[in-house]
């Protein structure tokens, strides 16, 4: 019996993800090929008086240029059902090896950001809800409203400012202090490079949960049968234990996983301002310069890496909250 | 959920214990001492932040090494500090009465980093690879590349090309035997660097070879960090870099223990006119030709000698840069006599009257047959130093009654547009092919080649005698006539094919303790070509 919602319940997210990435493939490949950047002349550069006709006509070749669209999507589509993205016309290498390599430098990022944007997030939500009104409540307001606001590369370049330029307390750039050897990098400098780009990522989750948590709270605190509690002499942090954080729990989760896409889209900014190798730097580059391959990866894989996050706060419901079934219909 | 949860809470636990641990096991032996030694320089090491990461590697075939030096690799012949051409790993050359043979003799010491030893086969490997590889280095002039011996090889090319000597100067020679696509990654060479470790985006570092033939480079190990221009600022501010490449902008600032190297270079920026009369004809991609107010010579030559290009200099590039009259300012193939007096608005005025151009309804902009002298200049937006120049130049035309507007787009609004309207380019470069291609008349063909369609057969024939001289000390005659012969050119003097303004210095920052000997006159790029002859560099303090 409790089998088949689940049979249902894959089968209908495997459709619709693999419907999804179709859909994706097509849009990525159609539009990047009406953009106006051509990826030779974005390849050469200022290099264009000494590259003779011929020679342009042989960089198109190696990357396949000279074939027409549809022709190259189905070579895509064909290369990548046998697991092949591709090769990168910006790196000059795998479009496989290329993500995996970034992604590995991103991950790190991500994940601290996403920790962070949501303990520090719900914290200040609770806070703000139980005391709404008070000066406590108007300063969280204040910074949530100020950081949902302002734009991810200037909070990003205002605290490289203050942090790095001014303080000199974090380094100003890249994953790793200059001239060491990877194998020699300590997992302390590692954090230290780590540790502004990650906290300028969260900041754009924060705002946003923050809000969602205090808005839900004032909402419980205002029901009937909290006023019944409080009746009954339950002081005002144990009726959020007890009433309020279960109550807030789930739209905080969806939130939560929700955040993973924009999240992806602030790294691009952040690892940018940051100079940090991750993913979101490749996708500028690839995007700048047309390089089709690399970047319809890049959106397939981020397209995978959202819609997992959704499937799992999907697959967290029914374990937060036992009334909710997979599949729906039983009750 | 639950075990998720655990499962990351729990791994990052690990991690920050792990942290902990490995910081206090090496905090007092590791970091602490390491540290410093890692951050300044010293004849072991020096940090430099002069940009010029190649994403898709360091295999020359595709054009790595094009400017500056290519570090892992060595070239047959090379550029010196004056541009003269010198034997590197070639001893010799000749080439054919015909010009369709290069006969070249390679050193038969050298070897690659592997130990291997470099032959003959593999120069002619290079150059066969290199033509067919769909890279940045143009050798599409070459039919075959052929080893007689074990030091002797035989280019054999379709044409004559006299400008084919810049490939024996710019192309690294790869071993055959480890060329693969893996190369670019790893590359073996003849050079005086070999690579360390490449971490991509944001630092290669290199160590000396062994192995090379030449004298041994003054810097053991070299760090490249790829950073924007103002974290490179930073970082040189804060004592991490010795090198830093910075703009104009920047270059007025002082830095403790760094000294300004204000490098000249032959990275122009000059005015594009369409040269033709808008006929109604367009391009294969239907873009629109020429333009009827720059067809007129009297313009062209008055906008010449209207500009005032030292105050360009001083003013947009705080005294950064120098005058250009041609595309090749500095350079031994420049025509030294095709320079004019500039800043002079009455012989503007007087060129302008002897064409015809009058302000017969007094509005201040002169009018010719109906005609009102007026035209767009475009530039590239997002280039602040090209919108000040446009600007500027606009100002000082309006006083002889030229009116042009100043226009920013982006590339790809600008390449419809740019064969009827003038253009702010930006240019500069070692190879007279570059000069070639911007004033011959079947160059332009509706692409940045010849944009403004300028034709004139006298100097497609000069231009012509040039390429197909036997050498570049043959050619070089022909490329300064083409300039001007005291008769025709496409300068300003002849038929002021464009207004060139300025070339822009390159500004880098370099430590007092370091010594770079005179740097060459820079192509466009600014950063990596200061490393032409970086095995040459020396530290002078202990």
């Amino acid at each position: 019996m409790q089998l088949r919602p689940i049979v249902t319940f894959t089968a209908q997210k495997l459709l619709r993800l693999g419907l999804l990435l179709l859909a994706v493939a097509i849009f990525t490949f159609v539009l990047l090929s009406l953009s106006p950047i051509d990826p030779v002349q974005a390849y050469i550069g200022a290099d264009m008086m000494r590259i003779s006709p011929e020679q342009q006509q042989l960089i198109a070749e190696r990357w396949g240029l000279d074939q027409p669209m549809a022709v190259r999507f189905w070579d895509w589509l064909g290369q990548l059902l046998q697991g092949n993205w591709g090769t990168s016309m910006v790196f000059n290498q795998p479009v496989g090896e290329v993500i995996a390599k970034r992604f590995w430098v991103s991950v790190q990022m991500l994940a601290i950001a996403w920790l962070l944007s949501g303990v520090l997030g719900l914290g200040l939500g609770i806070l703000s809800g139980a005391l709404a009104g008070s000066w406590i409540d108007r300063v969280i307001r204040l910074y949530a409203y100020t950081l949902a606001s302002s734009p991810t590369f200037w909070a990003a370049l205002l605290l490289l400012i203050v942090f790095s330029v001014s303080l000199r307390v974090t380094p100003i750039c890249c994953a790793a202090p200059p001239g060491v050897l990877a194998g020699d990098v300590t997992i302390w400098q590692h954090l230290h490079h780590l540790l502004l780009p990650a906290i300028t990522l969260s900041i754009i989750g924060i705002a946003n949960i923050t809000l969602h948590t205090r808005q839900k709270l004032i909402d419980v605190l205002h029901s009937d049968y909290i006023l019944f509690a409080r009746a009954q002499g339950e002081p005002l942090w144990g009726l959020i234990r007890h009433h309020g954080f279960r109550n807030l729990i789930l739209p905080a989760l969806t939130l939560q996983f929700a955040s993973l896409s924009e999240l992806f889209g602030g790294s691009v900014l952040v690892e940018q301002v940051f100079a940090y190798p991750g993913l979101g730097e490749a996708t500028v580059q690839a995007a700048l310069r047309s390089d089709i391959p690399l970047l319809v990866g890049i959106v397939f894989f981020s397209a995978l890496f959202v819609y997992t996050g959704n499937t799992i706060a999907d697959l967290a419901y029914p374990i937060v909250d036992p009334r909710i079934r997979l599949g729906g219909s039983q009750s | 959920m639950g075990k998720r949860k655990q499962v990351l809470l729990g791994s990052l636990g690990t991690a920050l214990l792990g942290a902990v641990l490995v910081g206090c096991g090496s905090g007092p032996t590791g970091s602490g001492t390491e540290e410093p030694s890692a951050q300044t320089g010293s004849a072991e090491q020096i940090v430099l932040a002069i940009a010029g990461e190649s994403e898709e590697g360091y295999d020359p075939t595709l054009g790595w090494g094009r400017y500056g030096s290519p570090l892992f690799q060595s070239t047959l012949l090379k550029r010196d500090a004056d541009l003269n051409i010198i034997n590197d790993l070639a001893t010799d050359y000749r080439v054919s009465e015909d010009g369709l043979t290069w006969t070249v003799t390679i050193r038969d010491d050298a070897v690659f980093s592997d130990g291997e030893p470099l032959t003959a086969s593999d120069v002619a490997y290079t150059f066969n690879q290199a033509a067919e590889s769909g890279g940045l280095t143009d050798v599409t002039v070459l039919e075959e590349a052929v080893s007689i011996d074990d030091t002797t090889l035989e280019l054999r090319l379709n044409e004559p090309q006299s400008t084919f000597v810049n490939r024996l100067i710019t192309l690294g020679i790869v071993p055959e035997h480890a060329h693969g696509p893996d190369y670019a990654r790893t590359p073996i060479g003849s050079g005086p660097y070999q690579m360390v470790q490449w971490d991509e985006g944001q630092q290669l570092i290199v160590e000396t070879n062994p192995n090379y033939y030449g004298e041994a480079p003054g810097i053991d190990r070299l760090v490249f960090l790829f950073v924007e221009e103002d974290a490179a600022f930073a970082a040189a501010k804060a004592g991490e870099a010795q090198v830093v490449s910075v703009p104009q902008a920047l270059a007025v600032q002082t830095i403790e223990g760094m000294t300004l190297y204000d490098v000249t270079s032959v990275d122009n920026r000059g005015l594009m006119f369409p040269y033709v009369p808008a006929s109604g004809e367009t391009t294969s991609d239907g873009d629109p030709i020429g333009n009827d107010v720059t067809a007129d010579p009297a313009i062209r030559q008055a906008v010449n000698y209207a500009v005032d290009r030292q105050a360009l200099v001083d003013g947009v590039l705080e005294g950064y840069g120098s005058v250009a009259y041609g595309p090749v300012s500095g350079l031994a193939w420049e025509e030294p006599s095709a320079a004019i007096e500039d800043a002079q608005p009455e012989q503007a005025q007087e060129i302008l009257a002897a064409g015809g151009w009058t302000d017969s309804n007094g509005d201040g902009v002169l009018e010719k047959d109906g005609l009102t002298a007026e035209f767009t200049i475009l530039y590239p937006a997002s280039d602040s130093t090209r919108q000040a120049l446009a600007l500027t130049t606009a100002e000082m035309l309006k006083p002889i009654g030229i009116q042009a507007n100043v226009e920013g787009k982006s590339w790809d609004e600008i390449e419809p547009a740019m064969h009827s309207n003038v253009v702010v380019f930006g240019w500069g470069s070692h190879d007279q092919t570059e000069m070639y291609n911007l004033y011959y008349s079947q160059a332009a063909q509706g692409d940045f080649y010849n944009a403004g369609y300028y034709a004139n057969q006298a100097i497609d024939e000069t231009l012509d005698l040039a390429m197909g001289a036997p050498s570049e000390a043959e050619a070089i005659a022909f490329w300064k006539a083409a300039q001007w012969d005291g008769d025709t050119g496409f300068t300003a003097k002849g038929d002021a094919a464009w207004a060139w303004l300025v070339n822009l210095d390159h500004t880098y920052f370099v430590s007092d303790c370091l010594n770079i000997g005179q740097p060459q006159v820079e192509p466009h790029g600014h950063g990596w070509p200061i490393t032409a002859n970086i095995a040459g560099w020396e530290w002078t303090c202990n």
